[in-house]
């Protein structure tokens, strides 16, 4: 991980200089990630293709305003952040009228179904939840880069994180217990 | 049966999502070995966290438009600045604006300080050009020297060339006259004639 961090400093570094192919490789490491994150986050793969394509463009013509090249990684999930709910703004009324209810995942399941009832599981989130369990869980950042990244406190942080999971745990227990149990419960 | 420490447990979403440092890791960890409500919810947490994973990544529907490619190509000015001796050249250029701007502005001469320069600005300067002008004249002169000396001394050579020309001419002229004479003698007298 600490040599990954360097080798992106040196390419971040030559991408400032002009060199193209440096970003391009960086685009290449970090465009699954990006896309993921935006997928899960707007629930729609065109969507989510448009905004990462429109984050690593932003990066890259703000890339000189990178204080700190070792925190590229916050820095890019918060211009993806910043698109993303920049485009669920603007699509609110909406999704407001199309809001997902927790479905009944009653039954054993095979993980193909498991992974279908987590996919819809999230969906039942608000959206500052949803993106909580993104990072933190999908991600793996650490709970200060998400406050870095959201723009609030780490107390918040914690406090949307801590509810998503409460909700997920509930939405997701006939599912996961029974299939854990053997159907025992 | 509930939990001995009540609201003092172990914070164990910190613990299952590995945010707790290696300390209080160790004692949440020494616990929950005694502790049946403690291992309920954290196998409920990890049962939770298990079924997410199951979650995979999805692949890119195509490849994100690289540099390369149009929408990443820079503006003329981005361009512009890139160069190294552009941006050299707009920095002495600043660097001279700068230093316009901030120079103070000039102020009338009233101090004794300020005269004293003046006085002194003068007589060196009159010193220097009565230096000059001494200098400028010893140079002329022997210049002229030169040239005076140069022209007799080319004078005297055309003189002499001129001279021994003529020389020579009446030399020629004096043998020719002499041949022409012993001619006109011999055919006079008839010896020495064919």
């Amino acid at each position: 991980m600490i040599f990954r961090e360097v080798e992106d400093r040196d390419l971040i570094a030559k991408a400032r200089q002009g060199d193209v192919e440096a970003y391009n490789l960086l685009v290449s490491r970090w465009e699954k990630r990006i896309f993921n994150y935006l997928l899960r986050l707007v629930s729609n793969r065109e969507d989510a293709f448009d905004l990462s394509q429109e984050t690593f463009l932003k990066a890259y013509q703000n890339l000189r305003k990178l204080d700190d090249p070792a925190r590229f990684s916050a820095w890019l999930f918060r211009i993806a952040h910043n698109e993303a709910f920049s485009l669920l703004r603007r699509r609110k009324p909406e999704s407001e009228l199309s809001e997902p209810r927790p479905r009944d995942f009653g039954g054993r399941m095979l993980p193909m179904e498991l992974s279908l009832a987590v996919e819809s599981a999230l969906k039942t989130l608000s959206e500052d939840q949803r993106e909580a369990v993104l990072l933190k869980v999908y991600q793996g950042f650490k709970f200060d880069e998400m406050a870095e990244i959201l723009e609030i406190p780490v107390s918040t942080v914690k406090s949307r994180l801590y509810t998503a999971l409460d909700l997920l745990k509930a939405t997701l227990a006939p599912a996961v217990f029974r299939k854990d149990a053997g159907g025992a419960l | 049966m509930s939990c001995k420490l009540g609201d003092d447990r172990p914070d164990w979403k910190s613990y299952a999502l590995g945010e707790l440092d290696s300390r209080t890791r160790q004692e949440a960890e020494k616990h929950v070995a005694a502790c049946d409500d403690c291992q309920d919810q954290l196998a409920e947490l990890r049962v939770t966290l298990d079924a997410m994973a199951t979650l995979r990544e999805e692949e890119l529907p195509r490849r994100i438009a690289f540099v390369s490619d149009k929408v990443f190509e820079p503006r003329w000015y981005q361009k512009l600045f890139l160069r190294p001796s552009f941006a050299a050249a707009m920095v002495i250029a600043a660097a001279i604006l700068v230093h316009a701007f901030v120079r103070p502005a000039g102020v009338p001469v009233t101090t004794a300080a300020q005269v004293d320069t003046r006085a002194i600005e003068a007589r060196v300067t009159a010193q220097v050009t009565e230096r000059l002008q001494s200098e400028m004249a010893t140079a002329v002169n022997a210049a002229v020297t030169k040239a005076v000396a140069d022209t007799e001394k080319h004078d005297d050579q055309r003189t002499a060339l001129l001279l021994s020309a003529t020389e020579q001419r009446y030399s020629d002229a004096a043998d020719f006259l002499n041949k022409q004479v012993t001619r006109m003698y011999a055919l006079n007298t008839g010896a020495g004639v064919r």
